[in-house]
C-alpha cells in the first residue's frame, strides 16, 4: 500500500527528520551527550497487514508510548521498542548512576518521557510545516507481549491507516531501532495529505 | 465538569490548595498567574510574592536547563510534556516539609506541564509537580524479580562476551543500519587454533582460563564502543565492527590475532606454534552490494574456514564484492 | 535595485527535494536573478563546486554520502571564498560548533522565508 507521491513521501520525510533533530536536541540536553537520532525511511501501511515481523520487532515483548492527538486530523501517535531495546535506552539516559539490573524500575516513568519528547518533537514540526494546530493527550507506556501490544494497536477498526517510521536512535554506545507509527482514519489520512498538497503547492 | 452556580465563585480558590500537589499556572510569557499552597510551602515563596512574576526571577539559577527548555516549548507548541523523576529527579528547588535554611536537599519531583486554552484568549500553561520519593519506593517493591532484564540473559557466563542470542539481534540490526544508511560493515569470525588438543592435555579448567584470557585480549584491542566481541560457540568468537571496511578491518583483526599470539601462554600441542593462537576471518560487507547479513555472516564464516586451511594462526578476508548469495552456497 | 553584477550562483545542497524547492523560492523571490544550482548529496556537490564555483552554497547535513559538514569542510578548504550556510534539521550543540568552526553559518530548519533571509543575511555581509 503505497498511494503517496514522491513529493508527499518527501514532504513527511524532511517534517519527521525535522522533528527527528529537535527530539535529538532535547535528549542531548537530558543526556549530556550528543544523541544521533534519524528517520530513515517512511512507509504507510495497511493496520491489517502489521504484524511482529513486518516491523521487524523480533523481542519478545515491546513497550508502547501512545499520545492521541487531534486537530484538523486525529490520529494516535505510538513509539515502539522492543522491552530490551527500551531497558537499554533508559539505562543510557540516565548514566551510570542506575545498574541495569534496576533500570526496570523507571522503565515506565522514563520511556514516557522519551515517546513524549519524539512525539512532541514530531508533532510540532507537523504543525509547523503544514501551518496547522494540534492537541495532544499525555502519554501512556504500556508493555506486553509483542503480538498482544500489536492485536491491540491493529484493532483499532476505524483507523485502517498506519505511517509507520522507521527510527535509529543512538545514545552513548548503544544503536536502538525503534518505530513511530500514526494509526490514522481513512479520512484522516486524507485530510493529512491534503494539507501536504496545499504546503507543496506554495511552494 | 458542572457545579451548581451558588458555589461557582469561591470553591475553585478551595480545592486549588487542598491539592496535595503542587499547582502552577503561567501566562504566554510566563508569568505566574496562581501558585497553589503546596508550591508556597515547599518553595518557602508566598503566592502573593509569587504572582506576576517569571520562574526564572523566582528560582535564580534554581531551574534546570531541560526544565527551561520545556516550558518554552509547552508554550510554543502548545503539547503537554513530562519531566519523569527517572530523568531529572529535582529540577525545581522545591524541599520536604520542613523547609530548613542551608544545605537542604531537593524533593524528588515527577512534573506534568499542561497547556490550557482559555476559549478565544491567549495559552496559558499549567505546572503540576508531584512528590516522587514514595512511588520509587513502590514501584522498586512492585516490579517483580522475573520481569527484569538480567544481564545475564546477554553476556556469556564464562568469559563476560556477549552470547550468541545478543549477537543475533545486535548483528542484524547493524546490518539493518548498514544497509540504510550506505555505510560498511565488518565481520571477524576467530577461533582458538588445537583448542579441543589444548583441552585434553591441559584440562577442560586450563581450557576455560584461556577462553577467559583471550576474551579479555581481543576487547582491549577494540577502542570503539560500538564494536563488541561475542562468544558465538566453544572457542569461536565473533566481533561485529559497524562501519568498517575491509581494509580497516582486516587491520584489526590482525591486531586482535596479534594481541592473542602476544598473550604467550604455553601450547605444547600446536602443530603452529608453542603458545596459543587463533585463526581469523573477515568479511566486509560494501554498500550498494547485493548482499544480506546470512550471507555476510557466511563469508566471514568461510573466511575463516580459509585461515584455518591455510596454516592457521592468519588472517583471511572476503569483500561482499567477491561473494555473492549463490557463490557462497557453492563454496559451502 | 538588482543589476547585472548582482548576478550571484547559489548551490543548494539537501537530499530533500521538498527543502531544495523551498530554499530555492524563497531565494528567487528576494533575488530572481540569482543562478541556482541543486545538489542532492555532498559528494554531487563537491563535483559542482569544482565545475562552476559557485558564490554560496546552502548544504544539509544528514544526507546519503558523505555528511553536510564533512562536505562544507572539503568545499571552504579549497574554495574559502565561497559563503556557506549550514541549513540543517540537526540542532545539536556540537553541528552548530562544528559550523561555527569552519567560519560557516548555522541556520536550523525547517526552511522558511524567515530562516532563509538569514542565510542570505550572510552571505551578503562582508561581500
Amino acid at each position: 500500500m503505497n498511494p503517496l507521491s514522491e513529493l508527499q513521501l518527501d514532504t513527511l520525510t524532511e517534517i519527521f527528520n525535522i522533528g527527528a533533530g529537535r527530539a535529538a536536541s532535547s535528549l542531548s540536553e537530558i543526556v549530556g551527550d550528543q544523541v544521533k537520532l534519524s528517520v530513515p525511511r517512511v512507509q504507510l501501511y495497511k493496520s491489517s497487514d502489521i504484524n511482529a515481523e513486518v516491523l521487524s520487532l523480533n523481542g519478545l515483548r515491546v513497550g508502547a508510548v501512545k499520545q492521541s492527538f487531534s486537530g484538523p486530523f486525529d490520529a494516535d501517535a505510538m513509539l515502539l521498542f522492543t522491552e530490551e531495546r527500551a531497558m537499554e535506552i533508559v539505562h543510557d539516559m540516565m548514566g551510570s548512576q542506575v545498574a541495569i539490573e534496576d533500570v526496570a524500575e523507571f522503565e515506565q516513568e522514563a520511556m514516557c518521557e522519551l515517546g513524549n519528547i519524539i512525539l512532541n518533537a514530531c508533532l510540532s514540526s507537523m504543525a509547523d510545516m503544514l501551518d496547522l494546530s494540534l492537541d495532544s493527550s499525555l502519554p501512556i507506556y504500556s508493555v506486553g507481549a509483542t503480538d498482544l501490544i500489536l492485536s491491540q494497536i491493529v484493532s483499532e477498526a476505524d483507523q485502517p491507516v498506519m505511517l509507520v517510521l522507521h527510527i535509529d536512535l543512538a545514545i552513548e554506545k548503544h544503536l536502538s531501532q525503534g518505530y513511530l507509527v500514526f494509526l490514522l482514519s481513512s479520512s484522516s489520512l486524507r485530510e493529512l495529505l491534503a494539507h501536504i498538497d496545499r504546503f507543496i503547492s506554495r511552494i | 465538569m458542572n457545579f451548581r452556580p451558588d458555589y461557582h465563585t469561591s470553591i475553585w480558590e478551595e480545592i486549588w490548595d487542598a491539592v496535595k500537589l503542587g499547582l502552577i499556572l503561567i501566562d504566554s510569557e510566563g508569568k505566574v498567574l496562581l501558585w497553589n499552597d503546596w508550591v508556597a510551602e515547599h518553595s518557602g515563596i508566598p503566592a502573593e510574592f509569587a504572582s506576576n512574576n517569571s520562574l526564572e526571577s523566582l528560582f535564580p539559577g534554581g531551574l534546570s536547563a531541560p526544565f527551561k527548555t520545556a516550558i518554552k516549548n509547552a508554550l510554543s507548541h502548545k503539547l503537554p510534556i513530562i519531566l519523569s523523576n527517572a530523568l531529572h529527579r529535582s529540577p525545581l528547588p522545591i524541599y520536604p516539609l520542613p523547609i530548613t535554611q542551608h544545605e537542604q536537599k531537593r524533593m524528588q519531583q515527577s512534573i506534568t506541564i499542561t497547556p490550557i486554552c482559555v476559549s478565544g484568549k491567549e495559552h496559558l500553561c499549567m505546572i503540576q509537580i508531584a512528590d516522587a520519593s514514595i512511588s520509587v519506593k513502590r514501584e522498586g517493591v512492585l516490579k517483580s524479580h522475573s520481569e527484569r532484564l538480567s544481564k545475564e540473559a546477554t553476556t556469556d557466563g564464562l568469559t563476560g562476551a556477549y552470547n550468541r542470542r545478543f549477537f543475533d539481534e545486535r548483528f542484524a540490526a547493524e546490518f539493518g543500519r548498514a544497509q540504510r544508511q550506505n555505510i560498511p560493515l565488518s565481520l571477524i569470525m576467530l577461533d582458538v587454533d588445537y583448542f579441543k588438543r589444548y583441552n585434553d592435555h591441559y584440562g577442560h579448567p586450563a581450557g576455560d582460563k584461556i577462553l577467559v584470557a583471550v576474551v579479555t585480549a581481543l576487547k582491549a584491542q577494540l577502542n570503539r564502543p560500538t564494536d563488541v566481541v561475542v562468544r558465538y560457540g566453544g572457542e569461536e568468537f565473533a566481533v561485529i565492527l559497524p562501519d568498517a571496511e575491509v581494509d580497516g578491518g582486516r587491520i584489526i583483526a590482525e591486531k586482535l590475532r596479534v594481541a592473542v599470539a602476544d598473550l604467550s601462554i604455553p601450547h605444547c600441542e600446536s602443530k603452529v606454534a608453542d603458545h596459543i593462537t587463533v585463526s581469523v576471518g573477515i568479511a566486509a560487507y560494501q554498500p550498494g552490494t547485493s548482499c544480506d547479513a546470512t550471507c555476510l555472516l557466511k563469508a566471514a564464516d568461510a573466511a575463516l574456514y580459509d585461515a584455518k586451511h591455510n596454516g592457521r594462526n592468519c588472517v583471511r578476508h572476503l569483500t561482499s564484492a567477491e561473494f555473492s548469495p549463490s557463490g557462497l552456497a557453492n563454496e559451502a | 535595485m538588482p543589476h547585472r553584477n548582482n548576478i550571484r550562483t547559489l548551490l543548494i545542497v539537501d537530499d530533500s527535494r521538498v527543502s531544495r524547492m523551498m530554499i530555492r523560492t524563497f531565494v528567487l523571490a528576494k533575488h530572481p536573478q540569482w543562478i541556482i544550482i541543486e545538489a542532492a548529496s555532498g559528494n554531487e556537490a563537491l563535483e559542482i563546486v569544482d565545475r562552476d564555483t559557485p558564490n554560496y552554497c546552502t548544504m544539509d547535513i544528514n544526507m546519503p554520502g558523505i555528511i553536510g559538514t564533512e562536505a562544507a569542510a572539503q568545499i571552504l578548504a579549497k574554495y574559502p571564498g565561497i559563503r556557506v550556510a549550514i541549513f540543517s534539521a540537526n540542532i545539536q550543540e556540537s553541528h552548530q560548533t562544528r559550523a561555527a568552526t569552519l567560519g560557516a553559518k548555522f541556520v536550523a530548519k525547517p526552511v522558511t522565508e524567515r530562516t532563509v533571509a538569514l542565510a542570505l543575511d550572510f552571505f551578503e555581509s562582508q561581500t
